[in-house]
């Protein structure tokens, strides 16, 4: 009766390094995108079937509490989900789905940002006119935004470290005093300037996430998620009532006039969401009619029923994630990389994805399909044989080793299988989970260096660095909270690695990060990579207007209910 | 999902030898026991699933599944009903029971033989039911029998333990430090215990369950202490430790036996309720619990992976309630301990 | 898990059963009442005595508890809070935020005054408030405990009589075989099943159409939705208690049936039926009343956390068991305590009615 909680975030900090070319619009036309975050195999999601209708309630489910409904804290897809409907910032993803959703344009700004200093500086005009719902009901202003992102150094706010870039914010990190000087706001002439310590072309992106989304000043240093005094909205609709473990009301936003097409108005009048609702539970009330959408995805084993019996009412969408095992390069017997090939060799991918329900496609690419270094080869064909002989020539056989995946379905069934291959090498394997909610921490943990673990990583930004730099660039392994998790370390690969990241957005660059997957995959074969994940959703028949954003996911404003 | 034994007087005076129970009176009891048909069936159930669990497994595995308990299957197929099928369909659904000898019930998410599990995962829930059981008995006669017999101070001392174990929530207390070991085990001084050791559930339910169990002993010992032969010991010069070895524990060993019995049942339900929560048995190993909480997930599409093993559950229980049940009757005829006063 | 062992803490367990049984220890009881062991003991000195073990108790489960957690190595909450990309700065700011550089006796006291006296304690898994979620579930877990409860009690009891008063007949062998069945059944797992069955697998059937699959309505939304929703997670939760009581109703019947007061009285010419009904039921009645106090305990302060999660009933239950698995300390350390604290005071209040029904204790 498990199901997935709200996937945390992974992302890339891509600040505090060289990035000599300014990217205005990270990842557009990079690489081949294959229509992303349409459905395949029912209906289109990007296109409503007749025209939408504005009103109504829809009524929602959700496993479990969002993390934060605070902007500044919340780093889960069901927090950023209702926050883009709810909040705004100086720029935003582009309200679409595929491509297009990966385009970054001014939301609360009036105008893409004018860069100048050789990339140091950003400067903004922020429009007039957009006012916070009640009960603050005042006009946003420039001193907004600065407020809100040293508010997220105050509240320890996870997502504290895409703003370190900042001229002060290091400083300011330490004291907690003074403000960030980096951030010059005016409120007289209704302009921002941020000033950077290096060139960082991809810092417009941390501008589109909700992180930054403008918080009226004096909101306290505190989790806002039940302060309805200060939990206010800018966006279309606002959250009128959240109860923890319980529900969370939204309605539309009175104070919300729409300025630009790129924000819309929304369609339906309220959502009404149920927390604590299980997938297999939501499966049954979707069908009954009870409940008309569910934040995640299809319970995995109901998957092939719904099918068959629904094929109208399931979406398929493509969410840029990849699921693998990761292998640390730094403990035995994963330090020898014969092993590492091995386990390749011997990890049957269709067997995964069949325990999986069939909800990704099989891939050994770290790159998920649709971003520019995406690779489709099969660099390691199920050959069990070729894996003994690797194994024998390691002279590892008969070593203990744990494996280590979350406890949510069906990630036990995964580590059990991974276990059975271990075992079929010779290997003594162990199995262990851990609730979702301590997982992540407990393998970033420096005590607990597990052999290999289970993972997943969601893009942030629609770019192969965020994949290949935060996971396999031996330059960002820390003691704590270490991302490169198998720990790899291979000057050449990072020389390669910082050489892309300067490179401008074309064929030139997704070229370079092919050659850099394949290398790192053939040559070092740090994770077993084995699903390009698919988020099935299943959905009331009257539920039309179902755009899938990567950063954003489904795009509540535009969704609508037929009569 | 536990059995609630209440607490046994002292056996009834009335034409027993100074010496409790005495020989005539085991035999008495054997002989009642042996009349109490009920009782005799769930015994023999009893015995009939250890024989099928122990040396019965590895028989059926040699001679019909040709796959032990934790042998996986995704990617290959067998024969059923003339047709060849995936063992795993591409779906992630596993096959359905049918008469055969491999996969007799099905299989399970990863391919594995759900009956050979069933069989084998009944070994981990017996052992640990028995051994806790075993444990909590020994440590609850240690606790019970000078709490009951000496009083004054060690009685309080002994009570007020049992009563801060006894108001633990329970599984909050059980999931707490199953949890807590789960990641790393323990090493305590001399104490080295891997986290996927199976002493860790036998210890942690044998002392949850020390209350349970003690109380009833010390009640019949507070009884005890009365009576002319334990007078007439200490009045020949048997010190305490004497007293309470060669006259109190013989005597109390009716009562004993029916709660060790009586208390398998229950522990094997807890285990299964830890495992339901996530901290039991590591997943690899096959038990009665993990097993269902695995299929919980697909239960929809493949049932028989929580029914089999919650049956398996059942029916060792009743068996075994059943014949606890009657023991307690045979030990004790005249039915004054079955009221739970 | 609501285990009895039929007695409430620091009573005598047995009384002296001697020749006579219940009538003539009535009979008796003056006798005992006169008598030094049997002086009896004051109200004041009682209470006092027993607010003083439940303040033990508590204090006891609090250290325990936070040792459990900060001594066996179980995950970092400062790593935890910081999420997926903290940074160092992130990580001592949060450890100096939440007081985990301070010793360790200094956060044990921080914490039980954030419980106990200032009210603001915080989850560490996402900064909830932890008394609020707690007092939100209160009302969904007090009503499945307290329906179950009134469920399992009235159907024990009627089991018990019917089964008693017609042993060895089919009505007495088939309650036999509930019975037994209800006290051997994993309740978890039983949830599961009637849920498939009745919810999914013959859910056109129209007894069982209306079930709703999981989920609580409360009751000021709709009493019979509130109750739809609540029908199996009571069944589930009675089933042990119930089976139990039947077997402890039927076998006191059983005996005081061939008690010398009931021949008596049979004798003296009263129908059996009335002899048994007034005289029998009060005393077969007592061990049920005490252990019923101790069972509704045990359900309210731990079994529902095993039919929570399978109902999808957002309690204490689901609470706690997500808390625990999360290794969250402060709702886990309130949990105890609330858990704790009920199973006190009702072993307490069990205690309590036992010495006052059963005049053949010894008071101490």
């Amino acid at each position: 009766m498990r199901c997935e909680r709200g996937r945390r975030r992974q992302g890339a900090v891509c600040g505090a390094v060289l990035c000599a070319a300014v990217i205005a619009a990270c990842g557009s036309g990079s690489g081949s995108h294959s229509g992303t975050g349409t459905s395949s195999g029912s209906q289109g999601a990007a296109t409503s079937v007749g025209t939408p209708v504005n009103g109504g309630t829809l009524q929602a489910g959700m496993a479990a509490d969002p993390d934060h409904l605070d902007p500044g804290l919340g780093y889960t897809n069901e927090s950023w989900e209702i926050e883009e409907a709810t909040n705004n910032g100086l720029l935003a993803y582009k309200r679409a789905s595929g491509v297009t959703g990966a385009q970054i344009v001014p939301d609360l700004a009036t105008a893409m940002p004018t860069v100048s200093d050789h990339g140091l500086t950003y400067t903004f005009h922020m429009r007039t006119g957009v006012r916070f719902s009640p009960p603050v009901n005042r006009a946003v202003e420039p001193s907004d935004i600065k407020f809100s992102i040293e508010r997220l150094f105050r509240i320890n706010s996870g997502g504290e470290s895409f703003y370190t870039g900042i001229v002060g914010a290091a400083h300011y990190a330490k004291t907690r005093r003074g403000g960030i000087s980096g951030i010059v706001a005016d409120d007289r002439t209704h302009t921002i300037v941020f000033h950077l310590t290096k060139p960082d072309g991809t810092f417009p992106n941390y501008l589109a996430i909700p992180f930054s989304f403008a918080l009226p000043k004096g909101t306290p240093n505190s989790d806002i998620s039940t302060n309805s005094k200060w939990r206010v909205a800018t966006g279309p609709y606002m959250i009128s009532s959240y109860v923890p473990r319980q529900s969370i009301t939204l309605v539309r936003n009175t104070n919300f006039h729409q300025w630009s097409s790129a924000t819309p108005n929304g369609h339906l009048d309220k959502i009404d969401v149920t927390i604590g609702v299980t997938a297999d539970q939501a499966v049954n009330e979707i069908a009954d009619g009870q409940l008309e959408w569910y934040f995640e995805a299809v319970a995995p084993d109901r998957l092939a029923q719904i099918k068959a019996q629904y094929p109208s009412r399931l979406y398929t969408f493509n969410p840029e994630e990849v699921w693998f095992f990761t292998l640390n390069t730094r403990r035995p017997p994963f330090n020898n990389v014969l092993v590492r090939q091995a386990v390749n060799y011997a990890t049957s991918r269709a067997a995964l994805v069949k325990i999986f329900g069939g909800q990704g496609a099989a891939s050994e690419s770290i790159v998920p399909k649709g971003i520019g270094g995406y690779v489709s080869t099969d660099f390691y064909p199920y050959d069990p044989a070729k894996a003994k002989q690797l194994v024998a020539r390691s002279h590892t056989k008969g070593m203990a080793v744990t494996v280590w995946g979350a406890d949510f379905d069906p990630i036990p069934q995964a580590v059990q299988y991974m276990a059975s291959v271990l075992d079929s090498l010779g290997y003594k394997a162990s199995v262990k989970t851990l609730n979702a909610g301590v997982y992540y921490d407990t393998m970033a943990a420096e005590k607990t260096d597990p052999q290999i673990s289970w993972n997943n990583w969601g893009e942030d930004f629609p770019d192969a660095e965020d994949f290949i730099d935060t996971q396999l660039n031996g330059e960002n392994i820390t003691n704590v909270g270490n991302n490169d998790m198998s720990n790899l370390d291979v000057p050449q690969i990072n020389h390669a690695i910082d050489a892309a990241r300067l490179m401008r957005v074309g064929p030139a660059r997704t070229a370079a990060w092919e050659r850099i997957n394949t290398e790192i995959s053939t040559k070092q074969a740090p994770m077993v990579v084995y699903m390009d994940s698919l988020l099935p959703k299943f959905v009331s028949p009257r539920l039309h207007g179902l755009v899938f954003n990567g950063t954003y996911y489904e795009l509540l404003p535009e969704m609508w209910l037929s009569k | 999902m536990t059995v609630q034994a209440p607490d046994l007087p002292a056996l009834n005076t009335r034409g027993l030898s100074s010496s409790g129970v005495g020989a005539s009176g085991w035999r008495l009891a054997w002989r009642r026991l042996r009349r109490n048909r009920a009782a005799m069936t769930g015994g023999i159930i009893f015995l009939l699933i250890l024989f099928c669990c122990f040396p019965g497994a590895p028989l059926w595995v040699h001679f019909a599944a040709h796959r032990g308990p934790e042998v996986q299957n995704l990617t290959g197929t067998i024969m059923a009903g003339g047709h060849r099928v995936p063992v795993v369909s591409a779906g992630g659904t596993p096959i359905g029971p049918g008469l055969r000898g491999q996969y007799l019930l099905g299989a399970d998410s990863n391919g594995r033989d759900l009956f050979v599990r069933v069989l084998y995962g009944g070994r981990i829930s017996l052992l640990v039911g028995i051994a806790s059981s075993a444990l909590c008995t020994i440590l609850a006669l240690l606790l019970a029998i000078p709490a009951g017999y000496r009083g004054g101070a060690v009685d309080r001392g002994v009570s007020g333990i049992l009563d801060l174990i006894w108001s633990f929530p329970v599984y909050l207390l059980m999931v707490a430090i199953s949890a807590s070991l789960m990641v790393s085990g323990m090493n305590l001084g001399p104490i080295h215990l891997s986290s996927s050791s199976l002493l860790i559930p036998i210890v942690v339910i044998a002392v949850v369950m020390i209350p349970y169990v003690a109380r009833p002993i010390r009640g019949e010992v507070l009884a005890l202490r009365e009576r002319e032969f334990v007078e007439a010991a200490i009045a020949h010069g048997a010190g305490p430790l004497r007293v309470m070895m060669r006259e109190i524990l013989p005597n109390v060993m009716g009562t004993t036996l029916v709660m060790f019995t009586l208390i398998i049942a229950n522990n094997i339900l807890t285990l299964a309720g830890l495992s339901f929560l996530g901290v039991g048995v590591s997943l690899l190993t096959p038990e009665w619990g993990n097993i269902i909480q695995a299929g919980f997930s697909q239960i929809v599409t493949s049932p028989m992976q929580t029914i089999a093993p919650g049956v398996a559950i059942l029916l060792t229980s009743v068996a075994l309630n059943v014949f606890g049940d009657g023991l307690r009757d045979a030990l004790d005829p005249h039915g004054s301990g079955r009221t739970g006063a | 898990m609501s285990g009895t062992a039929g007695v409430g803490p620091g009573s005598t367990p047995t009384p002296l059963r001697g020749r006579g049984g219940a009538w003539g220890a009535w009979t008796r009881r003056r006798r005992l009442a006169a008598g030094p062991r049997g002086r009896g003991v004051t109200a004041l000195r009682f209470w006092t005595t027993r607010l003083a073990g439940l303040v033990a108790v508590l204090f006891a489960l609090s250290v325990i508890t936070f040792l459990i957690f900060n001594v066996i190595p179980g995950g970092n909450p400062a790593l935890r809070m910081a999420g997926r990309h903290p940074t160092p700065q992130l990580i001592a700011n949060i450890s100096r935020d939440w007081g985990f550089d301070k010793p360790i006796w200094t956060q044990y006291l921080d914490m039980m005054n954030k419980l106990l006296i200032s009210h603001n304690l915080i989850s560490y898994q996402d900064q909830t408030a932890v008394l609020p979620a707690i007092g939100r579930g209160i009302p969904k877990t007090a009503s499945l405990a307290i329906g179950a409860a009134v469920i399992w009690l009235f159907f024990g009891v009627l089991f018990g009589v019917l089964s008693g008063l017609n042993q060895g007949r089919w009505i007495d062998r088939i309650m036999t075989v509930l019975s037994m069945g209800g006290i051997s059944v994993p309740i978890f797992w039983l949830g599961a099943i009637l849920l498939y069955l009745l919810t999914f697998k013959f859910r056109s059937f129209f007894l069982f159409s209306w079930i709703p699959p999981g989920g609580y309505v409360p009751f000021g939304s709709s009493p019979l939705q509130w109750a739809e929703h609540l029908f199996l997670p009571w069944i589930c939760l009675a089933v042990t208690s119930a089976g139990f009581y039947t077997r402890v109703v039927r076998n006191s019947l059983l005996e005081v049936q061939t008690a010398d007061y009931v021949r008596t009285a049979r004798a003296m010419g009263l129908s059996p039926t009335r002899v048994l009904l007034r005289h029998v039921l009060r005393t077969a009645l007592i061990p049920v009343m005490s252990l019923f106090a101790m069972d509704f305990g045990a359900a309210l302060g731990g079994t529902v956390i095993l039919i929570e999660p399978v109902f999808g009933i957002n309690g204490i239950g689901a609470y706690a068991e997500q808390a625990v698995l999360q290794l969250d300390l402060p709702p886990l350390m309130a949990l105890t305590l609330y858990g704790g604290f009920f199973i006190v005071i009702m072993n307490t209040f069990a205690d309590l009615l036992f010495r006052r029904l059963d005049p053949r204790i010894n008071l101490d």
